[in-house]
Parts: structure tokens; C-alpha cells; sequence
């Protein structure tokens, strides 16, 4: 799901990227975590520090904020890390039902019997061990869809009717919330109550769409096949 | 001293009149407004360093029932079983029974319509969501590091404090405990790279926790409150996380002076203080006893201290005498005065020759 981050951010940027799937993409990052890049030869990981290597290569889309906008923007793009990031990883991770049908074997798919379970059942383990630590393990499915509601809600009055989050620029918040977004409405879950969550407010929903077809559309053909998860994706059905 | 009556309150229904907080109205109901049943009670760790309560999390639900007014009766206790759940901070309600998270506990007192958001535009609360994460995600962990992980503070300052202020015998292994948790979380949030390279740890993570306090001062600019001239849940929040880097007096202290050096969030702080917590601003030896709660048998440190003198000198006493009894120096013989009379000699005489 950071992938889609990233490449918006990029494209946004107007640099040009080539997407590479690796089944060891984790091992071969130097942070252990995806997505990262590859640019002659300086790795960077992370969607933060990449964002700072591009910064300091030249190119940022924030600079036309004042303090106050940076100092929300920061503050909004915690909260979508915090809220969206973490019920993604819980529902992929914490809810049975999920685990079992589709995270299991898309986790283990790269490998062979006994490997893809014994790796997979350690990364739950490791998950659930950190949701234990923020305090959701505690948390049912229903708390946690409505702290999706909340902070949809609260990226839906942000946005209110403009076209980006701060003007008429697209920033680093309008990356990351199409990620996030567009991740949580065309993933195939069990139940569709997460993406309905989202196509409630439908000014998100536009905006996901505006941003696919502003910079997706066109670079379709440069890129790769871009995930390994549902067919071909499109918010345009 | 500014008058408590000019503190700014919050109520979430209109025309319910409250005597301003602090002045004894914040701890009972008003008499003959309504029939009310037993008012809330929250048990939270008690004040010290210059603040109410030195936990961030029971400063917050503190600041907040200031802010709006609520009737709580205060216990400020000095250990988590002197808790009714065990943790602290709790709160023990009419109908709900106990609960403990900070979180939930302010949604509670926004039930019952203590909401000190209630003026707050959409995205005016929208705004609060995004700095509540920033806060918990980018502050608050760092504030724990500076507080309970970070060698010098922990053992010079933290420790030494919770070792001194929780009862006999736990504040022999209490603190440790605290420590050992704290640990396990951050290692679980950040995970074993960053907490064992030390230097990772402080350009990266405290680098961020200081962009945090820069970003809250430029939010908040010049106002005095974040949302203009009247408190919200997010400045009982960032009070909560600020006041005790700002009080503490840390050994190491990198991250208190870049909080330090952004004046209007020290003025912010000092300024909440002084207008809703005029009494507690002091250590809880100089404060005077608010509520009913916190007699004399917690807060105060001088009863304890005579108590333990005086029990140690009964001890002492006891001990003395029962071994003069059960060695036979001394002796209760019911017979007539004459034999009794002559038994003080004795008792010289023994005590004499066992002196020799």
C-alpha cells in the first residue's frame, strides 16, 4: 500500500520510476521495510526518508506551505499513518477470518511448504505483538472501523470541495492519502464494510479518482505489473 | 495572581452555571442545584515537580475536567493498587464502573456532557484528530525515552522520585517494574535497531520529537488557546505532554531545552497552570488539601513522617520491655508490699552486675 504513496509522490514530482516486484524486497531493503528505491547507487527506504532524498535531490512539493500548512500537514499525515496504516495492518493481521483466507496465502505464496506458513505465522506474531504495544489489540473489528470512519471523516473536512488538500498543489498529504485510499478500495477483503467506510464521503472518493487520472493513466504502459494482489485495478469500473 | 473566576470553562449544555473551577466546585457538586448522586472519583499519581500529577496520562484527564468543569472527587494516590482497577489514571463512575484509559475516560465526561469540544468547527476538529496522532505518535514516545529509558534521568531523577513517593515496600520494585514496561513498549514501537544504537536513536527520533514541539509552537502561534480564546481536548492533551518536560528538572536535558527555548508554549504552559491549577501548582506538602478525598493520610508527607517516628519509638519500647520480661530483669509478682518492696533492689542489683 506505501507503494501507491510512493508512486504518486513521484509522479506528482514528475519523476520517472520503474516498479520491480522482488518476493525478498524485505531483506534486500536496508531498513528491512518496502517499499524502497533504487537511484544509481543510493538505496533509500521508507516513504520519510525517501521523501527527504528527493527533497534534498531538489524537488518538494511543500514549499509553497506556510509554517501553519506544514505544521497541519505533518499533523494530517501522522494521522493517516497512524489510523490507516495501523487498521490495515490490523485487519490484515488481527482478524481471523482475513488471516486465514488471504493473508496466509498471499504472505506465503513466494515460498514452499512448511516455509510460506512458519513465515507467515511469525509475521502475525510480530504484528500483533506491536498492536499490543499502541493498545489495539484490545480493539474489535467494529472499534476499528469506526476509527477509520473518524479520521475519514476528519481528511473529508479537511478536504472539503478543493481539489488537493492545500490548494491547488498537490503535497506530499495528497500522496499518501491516495495510497491509502486507493489501496483500502480496490483490495479484495472478506467483507467490504472498510472500503464502504470510505465511499461514504464522497468527496475522497473523487479525489482518488482525479489523482488516478491525472497520473496513472498515462503511465500505465511505462510501468511493471504494479501488485501481486487483485486483477487488474481501476477505480473506473 | 489572576482570579480563578476568570479561568475560561466549557459546558457542553447551555445555562448550567458552575462555581469556576478550583475553588472547591470542581471537587463537589453545588449544593441545592440538583440531586446528584456520589460525584465521579478519579484516582490519579500524585503532584510533584511544580504539576498536579507527574503522569502525563492523569495530568490530561486532569486538565480536561478542569477545562470543562466537571465534579470529580480527586484522589491523588501515591501507587497504582491504592487504585480501584490497578492502573492509573482510573475513574470510578456512577453507572459504568471503572475505567482506565485516558482516552476513554474523556470520552466518558463527554457522555455526561462535560465537552470541552463542543464550540469546535468541523475542521477545527478534524485538526484535533491530526495533532493527537502527531502528539502520541512523534512526542510522547520520545517523552517516555527522556523520562524512563534514558539512563541519567531514570536513575538520577525518575526513579528517585517514584522510590520516595510510593509506600513501603513498593517502591522497591515498582519503579524497576514501570521501567521494565516502558522499555518493552518502545522497543516493541521502534523496534531493536534504533533502541540499540544510541546515536540512531537521538539524531532521528528526538530530531523528530523537536520538530513536533516547533510545529505545536507554530500552530499555535500567538493565541492563547489552540482554537482561540477558549480551551479544548487538545490543550489539555498537549499541556499534559508538555508541562512535565517543561517542570521536571532533568539531568540530560536536549529535549527540555528545545522546549525551553519556544516561548510561547513555556508561556502556554505556565499560564494554564496558574489559571487552573493555583493550588496544586506547589509540591504536595505546601498544597492545601482540596477535596475530601485527599486528607491528610496521602498527600501529606509531615503525618507520615511523625507517624513513622512515633511507631518507631513504640517499637523500640515494646521490644525493650518484652525482652526485660521475658529475661526476667523485670517481673509482675502479685504479693504483699513487703517482698514487692524489696524487688527494685534486686532489680539494681542485677542490673549492676550485668553492666559489669
Amino acid at each position: 500500500m506505501q507503494l501507491f504513496c510512493l508512486q504518486a509522490f513521484l509522479q506528482m514530482c514528475n519523476l520517472p520510476i520503474r516498479v520491480i516486484c522482488r518476493a525478498n524486497a524485505e531483506y534486500m531493503s536496508p531498513s528491512g521495510k518496502v517499499p524502497f528505491i533504487h537511484v544509481g547507487n543510493q538505496v533509500v527506504s521508507e516513504l520519510g526518508p525517501i521523501v527527504q532524498f528527493v527533497k534534498a535531490k531538489g524537488h518538494s512539493l511543500s514549499d509553497g506551505l506556510d509554517e501553519v500548512q506544514k505544521a497541519e500537514m505533518k499533523a494530517y499525515m501522522e494521522l493517516v499513518n497512524n489510523m490507516l496504516l495501523t487498521a490495515e495492518l490490523y485487519l490484515q493481521w488481527c482478524d481471523d477470518v482475513t488471516v486465514e483466507e488471504i493473508t496466509h496465502p498471499r504472505y506465503g505464496s513466494p515460498y514452499p511448504w512448511p516455509l510460506n506458513r512458519i513465515l507467515s505465522y511469525q509475521k502475525q506474531w510480530e504484528v500483533r505483538r506491536k498492536m499490543k504495544a499502541i493498545g489495539w489489540a484490545g480493539k474489535t473489528l467494529e472499534q476499528v472501523l469506526e476509527d477509520v470512519d473518524q479520521c475519514c471523516h476528519a481528511l473529508s473536512q479537511r478536504l472539503g470541495t478543493q481539489p488537493y488538500f492545500f490548494n491547488k498543489q498537490p503535497t506530499e498529504l495528497d500522496a499518501l492519502v491516495f495510497g491509502h485510499l486507493f489501496t483500502i478500495l480496490t483490495t479484495q477483503l472478506i467483507t467490504d464494510e472498510l472500503s464502504e467506510k470510505v465511499k461514504n464521503y464522497s468527496n475522497l472518493t473523487a479525489f482518488c479518482r482525479r489523482i488516478e487520472q491525472q497520473y496513472f493513466e498515462g503511465h500505465e504502459k511505462d510501468s511493471s505489473t504494479i501488485a501481486t494482489r487483485s486483477s487488474k485495478r481501476s477505480l473506473l469500473r | 495572581t489572576p482570579r480563578p473566576c476568570s479561568a475560561p470553562l466549557h459546558r457542553g449544555v447551555p445555562g448550567r452555571s458552575r462555581p469556576a473551577a478550583g475553588a472547591g466546585g470542581a471537587a463537589r457538586p453545588v449544593p441545592g442545584r440538583r440531586k446528584m448522586a456520589a460525584p465521579m472519583e478519579l484516582f490519579c499519581w500524585a503532584g510533584g515537580w511544580g504539576l498536579p500529577s507527574v503522569d502525563p496520562d492523569c495530568l490530561a484527564v486532569l486538565t480536561y475536567a478542569r477545562f470543562t468543569g466537571a465534579p470529580l472527587k480527586v484522589h491523588r494516590v501515591t501507587s497504582p493498587w491504592r487504585s480501584p482497577s490497578g492502573h492509573l489514571p482510573a475513574l470510578r463512575t456512577r453507572d459504568e464502573g471503572i475505567i482506565s484509559k485516558p482516552q476513554q475516560i474523556i470520552t466518558h465526561l463527554r457522555k455526561q456532557k462535560y465537552n470541552a469540544d463542543y464550540d469546535l468547527s468541523a475542521t477545527q476538529s478534524a485538526d484535533t484528530l491530526a495533532f493527537v496522532s502527531l502528539l502520541e505518535e512523534k512526542l510522547l514516545p520520545v517523552l517516555i525515552h527522556t523520562f524512563w529509558v534514558d539512563a541519567k534521568n531514570y536513575v538520577e531523577h525518575t526513579r528517585k522520585w517514584y522510590a520516595e513517593t510510593i509506600p513501603f515496600p513498593l517502591n522497591f520494585f515498582l519503579p524497576n517494574a514501570m521501567h521494565k514496561r516502558h522499555l518493552e513498549r518502545l522497543q516493541l514501537m521502534w523496534g531493536d535497531d534504533y533502541m540499540e544504537d544510541e546515536e540512531k536513536l537521538e539524531k532521528e527520533l528526538y530530531r523528530e520529537a523537536r520538530e513536533c514541539l516547533t510545529l505545536l509552537s507554530q500552530r499555535l502561534g500567538s493565541q492563547k488557546f489552540f482554537f482561540g480564546d477558549s480551551p479544548a481536548s487538545l490543550d489539555a492533551l498537549v499541556f499534559s505532554r508538555l508541562a512535565p518536560l517543561m517542570k521536571a528538572k532533568l539531568p540530560n536535558g536536549k529535549l527540555q531545552q528545545h522546549l525551553k527555548s519556544l516561548q510561547n508554549l513555556c508561556n502556554y504552559c505556565t499560564s494554564i497552570l496558574s489559571l487552573y491549577f493555583p493550588w496544586d501548582g506547589g509540591d504536595p506538602l505546601t498544597g492545601a488539601p482540596r477535596a475530601a478525598g485527599t486528607d491528610g493520610t496521602e498527600a501529606e508527607e509531615d503525618p507520615h513522617k511523625r507517624r513513622k517516628q512515633l511507631l518507631s519509638v513504640l517499637v523500640g519500647l515494646a521490644a525493650m520491655l518484652g525482652y526485660a520480661f521475658l529475661s526476667g530483669i523485670v517481673s509482675i509478682q502479685r504479693g504483699s508490699v513487703g517482698p514487692a518492696g524489696r524487688q527494685p533492689v534486686t532489680l539494681e542489683e542485677e542490673e549492676e552486675e550485668e553492666e559489669e
